[in-house]
């Protein structure tokens, strides 16, 4: 695909030889000996992905009955910001999407909107058996059955409805992939964009989203 | 109620008539004097408000039941009026000139079940669907099972359990459940 975006600046390589004060006075001179690029770079990403894996920001948005177990997560009795989860306001703050339950046809239009527009690094949680395989709503005419056949989920909680407690598992899980860098989801999703956007088109009827929501 | 009722039954021709609650009464009327036995209730009756607009689907006589619930606002009464039209080409007289908010019911009827409503505003445009290509769903001869294995993607491997023989086994056919 030619007009593919580049959205991978969230995984910056870092080019041998550009180490920072490499050639420069810094305590690796005082050290006598000049740092591993490789491990520079693997320690720098270590770093980033534990801030990452600690900031975790999911977008304000719910579908389907799953997101009524959003409201305890948030307040006093769960409290999620104690693992450094927050909620805001807009795709463009936000890395995490969560897919609280069934996830109506019309909907996935507006989430594949709002999934494009957040930056990288972005994670996706499946939340619900109605996301993995349809649930109780697998004979509706209006919802999606198959969540990662249109978005990248990087962790599905199983449950009808999954409780707080299972939810905070979830992010745990999420929280430790994150740490491990064993998250390529939102990679996944622009090197196979051709085929997400085949599997959209083929149930959004009336498709009019653009090429890429920037 | 009693009175509006009977004067409801002095001016038009009542088909039936049921009491389903102490204070909701259902009627059935022809559906040439239905918009103006509406028109009627809501200028000479305390039953000025419309409350609910559906449709019902009586595929066996091939006709669409489409029933408005009137109330009245000071005793909170209600009053259902029920008429019968043709199932094929499906059409009804619009009351968004009598009540506004019947566009948006109007609208809605128009795509889950292909009643026509000419003259109500929104007619054919989307209300819920979007980019929907079959008959309208929820008319009965639409098989949902069916268009969603046709089109929607599924997951292999979706177990199906009878809930009844299961639970049953669970608790030792204590006849937990009921027939
Ligand atoms: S998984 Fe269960 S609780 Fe969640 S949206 Fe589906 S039906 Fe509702």
């Amino acid at each position: 695909m030619s007009n593919k975006p580049d959205l991978l600046h969230g995984v910056p390589e870092i080019p041998a030889g550009s180490v920072p004060h490499a050639n420069g006075c810094d305590q690796s001179c005082f050290l006598g000996e000049r740092p591993d690029p490789l491990s520079y770079k693997e320690a720098i990403q270590t770093v980033k992905n534990w801030f990452r894996a600690n900031s975790l920001w999911v977008i304000a948005y719910g579908t389907g009955c799953g997101s009524i177990e959003l409201r305890p997560l948030g307040t006093a009795r769960f409290d999620m910001e104690r693992f450094g989860i927050a909620m805001r306001p807009t795709p463009r703050q936000s890395n995490v999407l969560i897919i609280s339950g069934y996830l109506s046809i019309k909907s996935l239009k507006r989430v594949i909107r709002v999934y494009e527009q957040m930056p990288s690094p972005k994670w996706v949680v499946g939340l619900g058996s109605c996301t993995i395989n349809g649930g109780m709503y697998w004979d509706s005419y209006a919802t999606m059955k198959v969540l990662d056949l249109y978005l990248p989920v990087d962790v599905y909680i199983a449950g009808c409805m999954p409780r707080p407690e299972a939810l905070i598992g979830g992010f745990k899980e999420l929280m430790r992939m994150i740490k491990n860098g064993e998250t390529k989801g939102y990679i996944d999703y622009i090197e196979r964009l051709d085929w997400y956007r085949e599997n959209q088109k083929q149930i959004i009827k009336d498709w009019d989203l653009p090429d890429y929501s920037w | 109620m009693q009175t509006t009722l009977q004067a409801l039954k002095n001016q038009f021709t009542v088909q039936w008539e049921k009491q389903q609650r102490a204070d909701l009464h259902q009627v059935g009327l022809p559906r040439e004097q239905t918009l103006a036995a509406l028109t009627w209730l809501k200028e000479h009756t305390p039953f000025v408000q419309l409350t609910h607009m559906s449709v019902v689907d009586w595929i066996e006589e091939d006709q669409f039941q489409i029933t408005y619930l009137l109330m009245n606002p000071r005793s909170y009464d209600l009053l259902m009026v029920c008429t019968r039209i043709a199932r094929s080409g499906a059409t009804m007289e619009s009351v968004h000139k009598l009540w506004p908010q019947a566009v948006t019911y109007e609208q809605e009827m128009n795509e889950m079940f292909g009643v026509e409503f000419p003259g109500s505003p929104r007619q054919g445009e989307s209300f819920i669907l979007e980019g929907w290509e079959d008959i309208p769903p929820m008319r009965r001869d639409f098989d949902t099972v069916q268009f969603v294995l046709d089109h929607i993607p599924d997951r292999p491997g979706r177990l199906s359990i009878n809930t009844r023989e299961f639970i049953g086994r669970k608790v030792g056919e204590k006849r937990l459940l009921h027939d």
